[in-house]
């Protein structure tokens, strides 16, 4: 598809707009200065008034003002056909072709839209959407992403604070990451203190809060303080990677990404997520609608899909098996099996190859042979 | 049904997500399996993707035609007053004085009219600087800032919803705080705003001042609303005991509608014979105040039809799709990801009667680190059955001495007792 096109057709409808405003302009002119002259005549030449005024209206009558403006504007209205045509061909002219008919509850999407802008940090605009739906409360979820979202903004204006309250506070849920995170804010830290040329500074806060990890993080930890040689010129030392300032950035998501683990949230918004696979799966859908002229009902009471809508790595939340042979989903009536040779194929797959339970059948993949007997289940 | 995948010119996706095929006698896949380089372009994807904004194009069109189409009509309107007003004068017997004063009137209503093409062409200009913006912003999309294009997307179909849903304070602060307001269309909204609180107040004047506005277009697609406001009018007379008006309004504003609508006008008209109270259910509904409900929904659709938008928000539309490619029978069970929408009881809810996805190639995700298995990453079978990929046993073995616990159902094994599953 070419916008250029597009953009062709609509120059032409502006052109054709400017156009018919001069040409109005003009009629206005021609007439206004038509009745002026008749006014100088009536004032000035001893003509009868009334030859004056006739005379004025047969001129008016000769400029045709009305068939010239209805004129222009059909010239107009061609081309905004021709656009609005253009459009219709080059784009989806109705998206909604492949929508079921279901009644939403607003209630259910309002509470959506809000904790999507809650989790985005837009509490302005999701207060704003539960007052205007006339919702009776805040959601649950309001008050854990304000809390997130402010220790990721005091990270943004390098304030660690806020985070490490929060990680000493869940040490212990945090397990394994909890400590290592503890230290890499302190690290931050103490890099932005030697940054600065604070080589005192930085040593007191390394013997603070560094030095409880000595032992853990042993190497890092030695690193660290071979940098106090390099105190405001930390650039030059042999670990100019410590000053990068993506080194906030990444905390600053792994903030992000530890809270949300920890409160059952997911990293990305669910609507984001929702939407995005929607952005990816609408044109195939379209497609399909026009190539199968799927009627209205039959949309209605499809159970799945007809064409799969192949979606990025990143929608990929569950293992899928496909049995090669009979192109079936696996479920759980009909697991996936692993063969001796180690080929898989679904159950039913099996049983049809092999006819009986104990007969011996060839691998459609291989020259290997097995018997339903030593054919295991498998789990993803 | 079976029918072979159509491309969705999703190349990305395509080629990233190719299924671990190596057989075991293949040790050349393996060398083959080097990671696929990101696409240069994302081209056919980026072209689908515009495909969809055809209403993103046509509202801002069809409101700049509202405009030329109304400034053509105040032009027109001026002339043939200024031209008739010189042929009166011509047949009138005017003294020289009169006849001068009239002309002069003239002169000046013209100059009025001059003012007023002035402003209605700038008013022209506007709307079609808002057309170009709409595909500026389609023409900006390039591979590089998809993301944000995409969130910006986003953000306009939000803010069509809640205008759809009358939400307006929320789409201007949405529209405000993403910088976006080029891009939605509040203020076409702003038209429909003033009809609906007026629908909600039980005011129809506005209602039937919007239907006269565009009485041609809701002609051509043959629109009955005028004739529900006016029979909702009618109702009110009625409720009001005002039968003679009643019957004088019937005649002069539901008789025309006869002719196609003769059945609904004669069960409007024998609620003369009731009253507001009556409890016969043909007739007691049409006084219900959910009827000016009706009036709102009504409205709105039409409205959207004459704007050139869907008749459904673009959140619906796009989030049903959205759902059906994600729905697989696995998101209804406990142990769903928190990062599928669908582990969440709201999307669940509205994914319920919406079909499932299906699959033609296996896709086989890590139980332990949630990537894909592929053959970078090839799936490992434990003595029990279950399956995981070799990055996440590798990591536990090397951690464990060789040791490695089911997660599912804590057996342990030594990493030796492990084979490479082959998935075609
Ligand atoms: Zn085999």
């Amino acid at each position: 598809m070419d916008l250029n096109d597009i953009r062709d057709a609509f120059d032409h409808v502006a052109k054709k707009q400017k156009l018919s405003y001069s040409k109005s302009q003009d009629i206005v002119d021609q007439i206004g200065h038509e009745i002026e002259q008749a006014l100088i005549s009536i004032q000035l030449s001893q003509e009868s008034q009334k030859s004056i005024l006739t005379e004025l209206m047969l001129k008016l009558n000769a400029i045709g003002a009305l068939q010239q403006l209805e004129g222009s504007q059909k010239e107009l209205n061609i081309s905004v056909t021709k656009y609005q045509k253009l459009l219709d061909k080059l784009l989806y002219p109705d998206i909604s072709k492949v929508y079921r008919t279901a009644d939403y509850d607003a209630h259910v999407v309002n509470q959506i839209l809000a904790n999507h802008f809650y989790h985005q940090g837009l509490f302005d605009v999701g207060d704003s959407i539960m007052k205007e739906a006339g919702e009776p409360e805040a959601t649950a979820l309001r008050s854990l992403f304000l809390e997130m979202h402010q220790i990721l903004e005091a990270m943004r204006v390098k304030n660690i604070q806020p985070a490490l309250t929060w990680v000493s506070a869940n040490r212990e849920k945090l397990v394994q990451n909890g400590f290592n995170l503890e230290f890499r804010i302190h690290r931050l830290q103490f890099i932005e203190l030697l940054r600065n040329g604070n080589r005192a500074d930085a040593l007191k806060y390394a013997r603070t809060y560094l030095a409880p990890f000595a032992s853990l993080q042993e190497n890092e930890f030695q690193k660290l303080m071979g940098c106090l040689l390099y105190s405001g010129r930390v650039e030059n030392s042999p670990y100019p990677e410590l000053v990068s300032p993506s080194n906030w950035t990444e905390i600053t998501e792994e903030l992000n990404r530890q809270f949300c683990t920890l409160f059952g949230q997911s990293y990305k918004s669910p609507l984001s997520v929702a939407m995005a696979a929607g952005f990816e799966g609408l044109p195939t859908l379209l497609k399909l609608a026009n190539v199968m002229a799927v009627k209205k009902h039959e949309w209605q009471s499809m159970k799945q899909l007809p064409v799969p809508l192949e979606l990025g790595k990143e929608f990929h939340f569950h293992s899928i098996f496909v049995c090669p042979v009979s192109r079936d989903q696996c479920s759980e009536e009909n697991p996936p099996m692993l063969l001796p040779c180690y080929h898989v194929l679904c159950k039913q797959s099996i049983m049809r190859l092999s006819k009986s339970s104990a007969q011996v059948f060839k691998c459609p993949y291989c020259p290997a042979v097995a018997t339903v007997a030593n054919c295991r289940q498998l789990y993803f | 049904m079976e029918m072979d995948s159509l491309s969705n010119g999703n190349n990305t996706t395509a080629t990233a997500s190719t299924p671990a095929t190596v057989s075991p006698d293949s040790s050349a896949a393996t060398a083959r399996a080097t990671p696929t380089p990101p696409p240069s372009s994302t081209g056919p994807q980026l072209t689908e993707a515009l495909k969809l904004e055809h209403q993103f194009l046509r509202v801002p069109f069809e409101h700049y035609k509202k405009t030329i189409r109304a400034n053509h009509r105040a032009v027109e309107k001026e002339v043939s007053a200024v031209i008739s007003g010189v042929t009166d004068a011509a047949s009138a017997d005017f003294s020289p004085d009169d006849a001068v004063n009239h002309l002069n009137s003239l002169v000046s209503r013209l100059q009025g009219l001059k003012r007023k093409l002035e402003e209605g062409s700038r008013a022209e200009n506007l709307q079609a600087q808002k057309c170009r913006a709409r595909l500026d912003h389609l023409e900006s999309a390039d591979g590089e800032n998809l993301s944000e294009w995409n969130s910006t997307r986003l953000k306009r179909i939000l803010v069509d919803y809640m205008l759809r849903m009358s939400y307006y304070d929320t789409a201007v602060k949405l529209a405000e705080c993403s910088n976006i307001q080029d891009l939605v269309d509040i203020d076409v909204f702003q038209e429909a705003k003033k009809v609906i609180e007026a629908l909600q107040n039980k005011d129809v004047a506005p209602a039937l001042a919007w239907c006269a506005d565009n009485k041609s277009r809701l002609k051509k697609s043959k629109s009955k609303l005028e004739f529900q406001l006016r029979l909702q009018e009618f109702i009110e007379l009625v409720r009001a005991e005002n039968n003679m008006r009643a019957i004088t309004y019937a005649r002069k504003y539901l008789a025309p509608w006869g002719a196609t609508h003769m059945k609904e006008l004669q069960r409007v008209l024998a609620t003369l014979a009731f009253k507001r109270d009556t409890e016969c259910a043909t007739y007691k509904v049409l006084f219900e105040a959910k009827q000016w409900d009706f009036l709102v929904d009504q409205f709105k659709q039409e409205f959207c039809k004459l704007y050139g938008m869907t008749m459904e928000p673009l959140l619906n539309i796009y989030l049903q799709a959205g759902l059906s490619a994600l729905k697989t029978p696995y998101c209804y069970k406990d142990d769903c990801t928190k990062e599928d929408p669908l582990s969440q009881e709201a999307f669940r809810t509205i994914a319920m009667p919406l079909p499932y996805s299906k699959q033609h190639h296996s896709k086989l995700v890590c139980y332990i680190t949630k990537e894909l298995m592929d053959t970078e990453n090839p799936p490992q079978v434990l003595p029990n059955g279950y399956v995981y990929s070799t990055k996440a046993l590798e990591e536990m073995a090397k951690k464990n001495d060789g040791r490695i616990t089911c997660p599912r159902t804590g057996s342990e094994y030594n990493y030796t007792e492990l084979v490479k599953a082959y998935i075609s």
